[in-house]
């Protein structure tokens, strides 16, 4: 499966995502989360899910602690006035079982990819020009200037900088001066792009899908489609 | 402040889709009818990047570190483009950090985009007679705007029904919670914008 496009790959990401976001009942939270798993063991993904999904376990986490104890009417037990309900543990468990497959389904499919990559797919998907081309040129210098913004924040503070409160207006300062330089770059980078020919409509043709990634794009859609159809049923 | 995926119902989604695709309408309709739209390219993507890379960076606002959301200074100096680099850029987010969601990419446009264009339309109305006022309002009312829908589409979206006093006390620990960040980002976006209407009047076309 590694090699299919990313166009393939977003799309199936839409489909699944969306279909497993449709559950609304318990029963079929179990399938949902073994046709994810399925996903991630295909694209051999199982590494890059587990290191991306910390964020989304502290989240699943606070609202299991949370959920079961704000909402719903039926006491399951009591200690003194915390009370744990059934309804919000019902809660609980539907969000964090539909959180967990979709980020591991999305993650799988296009957290494998490179960034350009993920860029040339939205374009084969005909998002609007401006919106790749701003994807492409941020990705392009974002490592630049975060590295440049810690650098700035580490010497002020090796240069004894405020701190607390009163550190925000240097902060800001520092923010000004690389905006400042963002701007002197761009102008540079905008007389290179028109030397290179940009904007003059020269552009590459997107190859059509091939056919094993519309068999998976098809059977994505009766996946989804058939989850809604079972959650509706039981 | 990112929706993650799973925590609101499907049509809700769907709904967040559709209306932040009207706005990305709206905007590149405005944008295309700039002089020349394509030579703002390069401006808008350089000045994400600034956005994007100082979002990461923690700053101190006892008695915690917070990540700045920078709303209402993307929506002050860049205008309708902010909508489509917003974006971009929380597609990125979640893409390369896991924050937010895919399905909850249209949520999440709309509670950072309408922030952005609010504070455009205030810096707009009254930035150039007082552009303190202004720009304190764009940083720091941002961010309330910004909490006031997320905190709405989260108690309108929960599967759970809950009581009318728990709502009312989340909501107001959540606005609580959020009150430094709301004052951090307006000292930050009025000194920011003190240097740079003295420095570099030009990053400010939008004003």
């Amino acid at each position: 499966m590694a090699e299919t496009s990313a166009r393939a790959r977003l799309i199936l990401a839409l489909v699944l995502a969306f279909g497993f976001a449709s559950v609304q009942g318990l029963a079929v939270l179990p399938l949902v989360m073994a046709l994810s798993l399925g996903v991630v063991l295909a694209f051999g993904a199982v590494r890059v899910v587990l290191r991306r999904m910390r964020a989304p376990l502290v989240l699943v986490l606070a609202l299991t602690v949370v959920l079961p104890l704000i909402s719903g009417s039926t006491v399951l037990a009591q200690i003194g006035p915390v009370a744990l309900q059934l309804e919000g543990l019902q809660a609980a468990a539907l969000i964090a079982g539909r959180l967990l497959s979709i980020v591991a389904v999305t993650l799988a499919l296009l957290a494998t990819l490179s960034p350009f990559d993920l860029v040339a797919g939205l374009r084969a998907l005909r998002v609007p020009a401006l919106m790749t081309d701003l994807a492409l040129l941020t990705l392009r210098y974002l490592d630049e200037v975060t590295a440049e913004l810690r650098r700035a924040a580490l010497a002020r503070s090796l240069r004894g900088g405020m701190r607390g409160w009163r550190a925000l207006p240097e902060h800001a300062r520092g923010l000004a001066t690389s905006l400042i330089r963002a701007q002197t770059r761009s102008e540079r980078l905008w007389a290179a792009m028109r030397l290179r020919g940009y904007g003059l409509g020269a552009e590459a043709e997107t190859p059509p899908l091939q056919k094993f990634e519309r068999l998976a794009i098809t059977g994505a859609v009766i996946v989804a489609l058939g989850v809604i159809w079972l959650d509706r049923i039981l | 402040m990112h929706l993650p995926d799973g925590i609101v119902p499907v049509e809700m989604a769907l709904a967040g889709y559709a209306c932040t695709a009207g706005l990305v309408a709206i905007a590149l309709h405005r944008i295309k009818a700039r002089p020349d739209p394509q030579a703002e390219i390069p401006r808008v993507a350089m000045l994400t990047t600034v956005f994007f890379a100082a979002s990461l960076v923690a700053v101190p606002v006892p008695p915690t570190t917070v990540h700045l959301m920078l709303t209402g200074l993307m929506g002050v100096m860049l205008g309708w483009f902010a909508v489509p680099a917003i974006l971009v850029g929380l597609f990125l987010q979640a893409m390369l950090f896991g924050h937010g969601g895919l399905t909850t990419l249209g949520l999440n446009g709309l509670i950072l985009c309408v922030p952005a264009l609010l504070a455009f339309g205030l810096w707009r109305q009254i930035g150039g007679r007082w552009p303190d006022f202004a720009a304190f309002g764009a940083g720091g009312g941002a961010v309330l705007v910004a909490v006031a829908i997320f905190a709405a589409i989260v108690l309108t979206g929960l599967p759970a029904e809950l009581d009318a006093r728990t709502e009312r006390a989340a909501v107001q620990v959540f606005a609580l919670a959020h009150l430094p960040l709301a004052l951090a980002e307006g000292v930050i976006v009025l000194t920011l914008l003190r240097v740079l209407r003295r420095i570099e009047p030009r990053l400010l076309p939008h004003g």
